[in-house]
């Protein structure tokens, strides 16, 4: 009877259930992520699959880490990890496929061959990710609130927050700042020189706190002019920016400047002093570390 | 006139200029400020003519003194003219990069009073910013043509990276366009911070503060004085090895002024071929390609059916097929439907297990283009005795649907690009 793997969706409890399958011998025919949100493409459940929960145990995680690095390299290991974070369909067993691989040890370089069929197509994988952590660091954009704070909402694809702070910690290293994951529902929130991961199951008091402004009025215009009309090409526009991140671009999701220009548009309700304070203490609340 | 205004007029009036590129330069926040160099450089957005906006592109003025024919802000046009204060340039730079909209400033002018009076201003913009604001992000700063040595030396101290555009690719045509310029005035700063660039290399000690980190860059107006590709290329090819430059820009021209001397104001910018030239640009900075092996005096124009590493794989049938096993990647990068990525895969995998077609389908070969010219036991062998004229016609009618449409985009579909994407590209103007 093959099993289906329950785990916390966490990359250390992907390994432990890897352990465990190791050790138990376990017949597996997939993987399922207990996630709050929705992924891009849930897995079709295998009906006949018997459901088998596995625990995160960072002990097991932590050994078979080192098994990695010793029977490939530190750089597979993250390249792995980079994988995991697509929260593709089939990214467990993808992994698992070339976990079996190297610890068959059939072939002693198969852990330093980067052209191998089961590594070819994680090195895909993770290709897109990083492909999209590195578009999203110029794709954050921060609202200003009127007490100084700067408030970024995202929704990216793949699970990246945690490998964008670095840049922007390096950025702005003497503001105070949010991103939020609204999808994945949890952000990072800077302040006096530390970064804290909070949940944020809704976002929206947030972005009621930080409404465009004058600035982000002048940065839709400012896009605008830039566009030289006899290059007009929709098509290539979204093929550079695609159309999934526009909701949290103010250059394509605010109306047309020339309408805001003359007054057409209502401008956004500034929050009420209410919901500031619990902006406020929500976040400071959900401070996790 | 509000803030509001200026940026609209001045934004507007940068436009043209192609480069937006804030690559090149590593720098940690300043102590005390913000901002920080991020050495591929990062696009933040792109407009909907599908250019990447990297910075902050402004002219400080358009009230320009000059009269150059192809370009929108020339004395004898009639257009609303406007200037910035150094305050007002400052902080809209400051506030935008503080929400993540740019990653710095890219600053031009037009020529108003003298050329030293127009740089002075703008070196003063990029000064505030670094000294009074420890404003640690990218800054580009256009040397205006005819300002002194002084001030260009002094702006390459602040700033990242500096521009002199050429425009117009041979000297007679520049004249007779812009009469205020020539190519002896072009030159003159280039080669000026080209050669301040290598001394402060040379002297490698810690403490000098850095001249132009992300050094120079250029753009070409292309289709605007009957020029060939062929003389494009020799010209950016001098760029890169004499002046050092970074990028070398083309820009597709855009008819902005009715003007005797320049094509009728309707003609259409041209797309296609200024996608080429770039596609050649990209076999000469990443497939060590040499401009004269892409074209020569005999075929001085790139082929509008077919990209240029096509076009040279046909014209040396001699050199294929290639067998993936054991050839040099130099060659390998060579063959058509194999990119850079594949390429490095391919040499480094190779000496665990051979590479079969099976591995160059999944690392995302494009077989339809490669078969003809690769060794493999799998590809039937007639494939490679097919002469250049016979693969001509299948190679372009191989071109999916997609492809055909994609010629207009300015991404190399048939080249796929290392790491940072290339900073997309149309048409220039200003100094
Ligand atoms: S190209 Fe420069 S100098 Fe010539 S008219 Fe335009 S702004 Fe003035």
């Amino acid at each position: 009877m093959s099993l289906a793997i329950h785990y916390d969706s966490t990359f250390d409890g992907f390994l432990s259930a890897v352990f465990e399958i190791y050790r138990q011998h376990l017949d597996v025919s997939g993987f399922v992520a207990e996630r709050s949100y929705e992924t891009e493409c849930e897995a079709a459940t295998d009906l006949f699959a018997q459901p088998f929960h596995i625990e995160t145990s960072e002990e097991s995680a932590r050994r078979l880490r080192r098994a990695i690095v010793n029977a490939a390299s530190k750089d597979v290991l993250g390249l792995l990890e980079t994988c995991f974070r697509s929260e593709d369909t089939n990214i467990e067993m993808n992994i698992l496929a070339y976990l079996r691989k190297l610890f068959a040890g059939l072939d002693p370089n198969y852990g330093r061959n980067p052209s191998s069929l089961e590594m070819i197509p994680l090195i895909t994988i993770a290709r897109s990710v990083r492909r999209e952590m590195d578009n999203m660091l110029g794709m954050v954009r921060f609202n200003k609130a009127p007490d100084g704070m700067y408030i970024a909402e995202i929704e990216p694809k793949y699970d990246i927050l945690e490998m964008i702070i670095g840049h922007f910690r390096g950025r702005y290293p003497n503001g105070t700042w949010a991103i939020i994951d609204v999808k994945r529902g949890f952000g990072v929130y800077y302040e006096n020189y530390r970064s804290h991961f909070v949940t944020v199951p809704d976002s929206s008091y947030l972005s009621a706190h930080a409404p465009p402004d004058e600035f982000t009025r002048m940065w839709k215009s400012y896009y605008d002019t830039m566009a030289i009309k006899e290059r007009i090409n929709p098509r290539l526009l979204r093929r550079c920016l695609p159309v999934r991140y526009w909701k949290h671009l103010p250059e394509r999701s605010l109306p047309d400047s020339s309408l805001a220009r003359i007054g057409a548009v209502p401008s956004q309700q500034l929050p009420s002093t209410v919901a500031k304070s619990i902006a406020f203490a929500s976040l400071r609340l959900n401070v996790q570390r | 006139m509000d803030i509001r205004d200026k940026l609209n007029i001045l934004g507007d009036a940068a436009k043209y200029d192609v480069s937006c590129s804030s690559s090149g330069s590593k720098r940690n926040s300043p102590k005390g400020g913000m901002g920080c160099g991020h050495s591929s450089g990062i696009c933040h957005t792109w407009s909907a003519d599908g250019r990447c906006i990297s910075l902050l592109k402004v002219l400080f003025s358009n009230a320009c003194k000059y009269d150059c024919a192809y370009c929108v802000n020339r004395r004898s046009n009639d257009i609303p003219r406007a200037t910035f204060t150094p305050k007002e340039l400052i902080n809209l730079t400051l506030e935008f990069y503080r929400r993540n909209y740019i990653e710095g400033l890219f600053l031009s002018s037009a020529v108003i009073g003298t050329p030293d009076y127009t740089m002075e201003l703008l070196i003063k913009v990029a000064k505030e910013l670094r000294l009074i604001h420890h404003f640690g992000g990218y800054i580009h700063l256009k040397a205006i043509p005819g300002a002194s040595s002084k001030l260009l030396f002094e702006a390459g101290l602040y700033a990242d990276r500096s521009s002199v555009n050429i425009e117009i690719p041979s000297d007679r045509q520049l004249q007779y366009l812009a009469p205020e310029k020539n190519f002896a005035s072009i030159y003159r700063p280039m080669n000026f911070l080209a050669e301040r660039k290598l001394e402060y290399k040379a002297d490698k000690s810690k403490y000098s503060p850095k001249f132009l980190p992300a050094g120079q860059s250029t753009q070409m107006i292309v289709g605007a004085s009957g020029e060939t590709d062929f003389q494009i290329l020799t010209l950016s090819a001098g760029f890169y090895k004499q002046q050092q430059m970074k990028r070398v820009y083309f820009s597709g021209y855009v008819p902005i002024n009715a003007d005797k001397r320049l094509p009728v104001i309707t003609t259409k910018p041209p797309l296609l071929r200024e996608h080429r030239l770039y596609q050649a640009d990209w076999l000469m900075r990443f497939y060590k390609f040499e401009y004269n092996e892409i074209l020569d005096e005999k075929n001085p124009f790139l082929d509008p059916e077919l990209d240029p590493k096509v076009m040279w794989a046909l014209r040396h049938p001699e050199c294929f097929p290639v067998d993936l096993q054991t050839a040099d990647y130099e060659m390998i990068l060579r063959v058509p439907g194999i990119g850079v990525r594949s390429a490095q895969l391919i040499v480094s995998g190779r000496r665990f297990s051979k590479i079969r077609l099976q591995h160059l389908k999944k690392m995302g070969v494009v077989l339809k283009r490669a078969k003809y010219f690769i060794y493999d036991c799998e590809v039937p062998r007639e494939l490679h005795k097919l002469y250049p004229e016979m693969l001509r016609p299948l190679l372009i009618a191989g071109k999916s649907m997609n492809d055909q449409l994609d010629l207009f985009d300015t991404m190399p579909t048939a080249l796929p690009a290392p790491a940072p994407q290339p900073k997309v590209a149309p048409l220039s103007v200003n100094s």
